[in-house]
């Protein structure tokens, strides 16, 4: 096998490998700026430089030249090599930054020659502790700058498009986020203008950065030149935590990570999973912080009797305990037949929650849910959005929840006395108007005060895929899991050893004016409120955790057999029924 | 105003196409053929020629505004561009721009009011041996200069005549007298 020696330590190799993602791949570190494992490598920042060399063999003996100390002596390439760009060969010998001062001085040379122009205003940067620049200015480079005249002036604050604003005097000019619109997005719309120190990324005149997947260019901007237009100056890096999670936009299931600071997500990014998403996701899913945040239903709330089939919540629907939530749940459940009471899943829930209505309602002996999917066609774009717009359509099929369309969807509604349904919102789906809702007693399980939330008679809130621990299996048949992220008034960070704890989650105290308590949301997982509920009913249902459902599962149900939120986590998601999926 | 590439235009176009395996290095050549045309390659052109070649706007506006020989504007009828590289800036170069502002009356990056001028700064020309210089409509490069020769480079020009061409020999043994004199 072909062999290549860094820094004194030999690796085996095969197949074709540049140098830098090589020595990347074996955990060990070489400054870089440009370099992307998913694009083309220009090698225009010039940080990656290394020692190359070949040892000297004799021509006839084959034996390897020594020198005076009986070392193996080293042919070194004429001058140091970029190894973003560079191919291994056999028996190459290769001194990185570590080992040799050449190196040392090469890249602390480059990074002077990168901070000339540099504004060097980190305090005020939002890439400020998340900055390749930074990070590497600190490892690898000058003490100071020599640099003492005016630096040159380059435009700031530009509106490249509605979510990307540029900053060209931070601008490196790594040409990443042009490599990203001509490679990845395919938009073309982003081009470097000028030249030499006056360069910088912009549109073609007249043009808007309105790339549908345009703020990925903020994620791998190696500098504070690029931001969000919605995130700058809401938070520093070091005070938020980073949770894993999904997508819930549509059903192609990108992986993210979502970052919060007193229990709000303030921004999603995408997480990488070669499987589903590579680096990148859709400025769609990006937005849903909203959704976690903002307008959700905390704390239970009833209708009052003489305003059924409105929507004019806050006057109609009035705040109530869970005790009496759960108390009339139960009675309602109780009182009408149970041949006429409906129980809804929905794409939008995940498996777990599917699956308890679908268990619940089979203990109670009430018909089994049905679902019907949410699909725009037209809306893919064969990348990262797909026509189905909810995460877990697949989750509810294999489920075996009866698919349903809309039509037959508003029928069965008219029919009913009692309808429990899963966090949708058909009402705002345009299948349903709030007045379907005048005859039957409408229980929604909801996160957020949706059209539908606004015309229920008992509204049960929900945790959101920020909040729970769950799973959703997206359109290729890829079972995923959410952590959660945002504590609810039932959860916390402390106690919970799947939640992340930052800084200020660590130190700060109910009685901090960094802590919200607003922020909490008085909400539970529906298996746990459909848990509560059993009880009342004398049903023997219980669920405290999601891995419980999914233990349940793995056992019993074909379709989901062996699964496990550990074999999710170290896969990267597990490929159910692929067989039957991809034909 | 319209911008618009003729049938004969268009025939050259795709002659210089089939020079290349692919489209996009024809951007240069095409984008010459533009100026010559139309005077300048404004964004307007830009955006034709893209068309035309079925390239992105934002690729043919980024090799227009690289070189400083691509006009992203209406020009005066001599265009001066002084270079203020490294070498013309130490031989003065600036010393001749600022000279040419001053009795153009104008900025650099500027044209004057009869449109006869305009001004640029620009980076290295490779006439290093023969600093400061600079060059007259992407033609003529007028080399050594001072202040005196400009201005008669500038009243040359407003009589309609341009600058000889000046054949400089390389400076090989630095006791010939080709290296201490234009020929
Ligand atoms: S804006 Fe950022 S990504 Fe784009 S070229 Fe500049 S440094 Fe690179
Ligand atoms: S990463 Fe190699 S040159 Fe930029």
């Amino acid at each position: 096998m072909a062999e290549i020696i860094i820094d004194g330590i030999t690796y085996e190799f095969e197949g074709q490998h540049k140098l830098l993602q090589f020595i990347l791949d074996q955990g060990k570190e070489v400054p870089f700026f440009c370099y992307h494992p998913s694009m083309s490598a220009p090698a225009n920042c010039r940080q990656c430089m290394v020692k190359v060399g070949q040892y000297v063999k004799d021509r006839e003996t084959g034996a390897y030249q020594l020198d005076d100390q009986g070392n193996r002596e080293v042919r070194w390439f004429p001058k140091l090599q970029t190894s973003c760009t560079l191919d291994m060969t056999d028996g190459m010998v290769v001194h990185t930054q570590e080992t040799d001062t050449l190196v040392q001085r090469a890249q602390k040379d480059t990074l002077e020659f990168i901070l000339i122009n540099h504004p060097l205003d980190c305090p005020i940067c939002d890439q400020a502790g998340e900055c390749p620049l930074q990070i590497q200015t600190y490892k690898y480079g000058p003490e100071g700058s020599r640099f003492e005249v005016k630096k040159v002036h380059k435009p700031k604050r530009i509106e490249l498009g509605p979510r990307v604003i540029l900053d060209a005097e931070r601008c490196i000019n790594c040409t990443r986020c042009v490599r990203f619109t001509d490679e990845i997005s395919k938009t073309n719309q982003l081009t470097i203008t000028r030249r030499g120190d006056k360069n910088y990324p912009i549109t073609a005149p007249g043009e808007v950065f309105d790339d549908p997947y345009s703020m990925n260019t903020v994620d791998i901007c190696p500098v504070g030149a690029l931001t969000a237009a919605d995130f700058r100056f809401k938070a520093r890096v070091w005070e938020m935590n980073q949770t894993p999670g999904l997508d819930i936009t549509n059903g192609k299931g990108v992986n993210v990570d979502l970052w919060t600071r007193d229990n709000l997500v303030l921004r999603i990014t995408p997480r990488f999973n070669p499987d589903v998403n590579d680096h990148w996701m859709a400025d769609q899913g990006r937005d849903v912080y909203r959704l976690y945040n903002e307008n959700r239903v905390s704390r239970p709330s009833i209708r009052l009797e003489d305003t059924k089939g409105s929507m004019d919540d806050g006057v109609a629907q009035v705040k109530t305990s869970w005790t009496n939530a759960l108390d009339t749940l139960a009675e309602v459940l109780h009182e009408n037949k149970a041949s006429t009471i409906l129980t809804i899943g929905s794409p939008y829930a995940s498996v777990e929650e599917n699956y308890a209505l679908q268990k619940f309602s089979s203990l109670k002996g009430l018909p089994s849910p049905f679902f019907t999917p949410h699909i725009l066609e037209g809306s893919g774009d064969g990348f990262l959005l797909t026509d189905d717009q909810a995460p877990n359509t697949e989750g509810c099929r294999l489920l075996g929840l009866e698919e349903i369309d809309t039509e037959e969807y508003k029928k069965r509604i008219k029919g009913a006395s009692v309808v429990l349904m899963l966090n949708d919102d058909p009402i705002g789906r345009d299948i349903l108007k709030a007045s379907d809702f005048k005859k039957p007693f409408v229980v929604v399980f909801a996160t957020n005060h949706t059209d539908t939330a606004k015309a229920a008679d008992l509204l049960i809130p929900t945790t959101c895929a920020a909040e729970h621990t769950a799973s959703y299996v997206n359109v290729e048949g890829r079972i995923q899991r959410t952590f959660p992220a945002k504590e609810t008034r039932y959860t916390n960070r402390r106690l919970d050893l799947e939640m992340s704890e930052g800084r200020l989650d660590r130190y700060g105290t109910t009685f901090d004016n960094w802590v919200t308590e607003e922020n909490r949301i008085d909400c539970k997982p529906t298996w746990v409120s459909l848990s509560e509920l059993s009880q009342r009913l004398g049903i023997p249902f219980s669920f405290e955790h999601a891995r419980e459902l999914v233990a349940e599962l793995s056992s019993q149900h074909p379709a989901f057999e062996g699964i496990s939120f550990e074999k999710m986590d170290e896969e990267r998601g597990i490929l159910l029924r692929r067989a039957e999926l991809t034909t | 105003m319209e911008y618009s590439f003729s049938k004969d235009d268009l025939a050259k176009i795709d002659e210089i196409k089939s020079r290349y395996p692919e489209v996009m290095p024809a951007t240069l050549p095409v984008l010459w053929l533009a100026q010559d045309k139309f005077g300048h390659v404004n964004e307007e052109v830009q955006k034709l020629v893209a068309e035309t070649l079925d390239l992105p706007v934002s690729h043919v506006h980024g090799v227009a505004e690289f070189y400083t020989q691509y006009y992203k504007k209406e020009m005066g009828k001599f265009v001066l561009d002084v270079c203020t590289c490294l070498s013309c800036h130490i031989g003065g170069g600036y010393d001749i721009l600022k000279h040419l502002e001053k009795t153009l009356g104008i900025k650099a990056g500027g044209t004057t009011n009869d449109g006869l001028f305009s001004l640029q700064e620009v980076e290295c020309l490779g006439a290093c041996g023969y600093a400061p210089m600079m060059q007259i409509n992407n033609d003529v490069f007028v080399n050594h200069l001072t202040p005196e020769k400009t201005d008669q480079v500038v009243e040359g020009l407003r009589k309609g005549k341009y600058p000889e061409f000046e054949s400089i020999a390389m400076p090989l043994n630095p006791n010939t007298s080709a290296s201490k004199e234009t020929v």
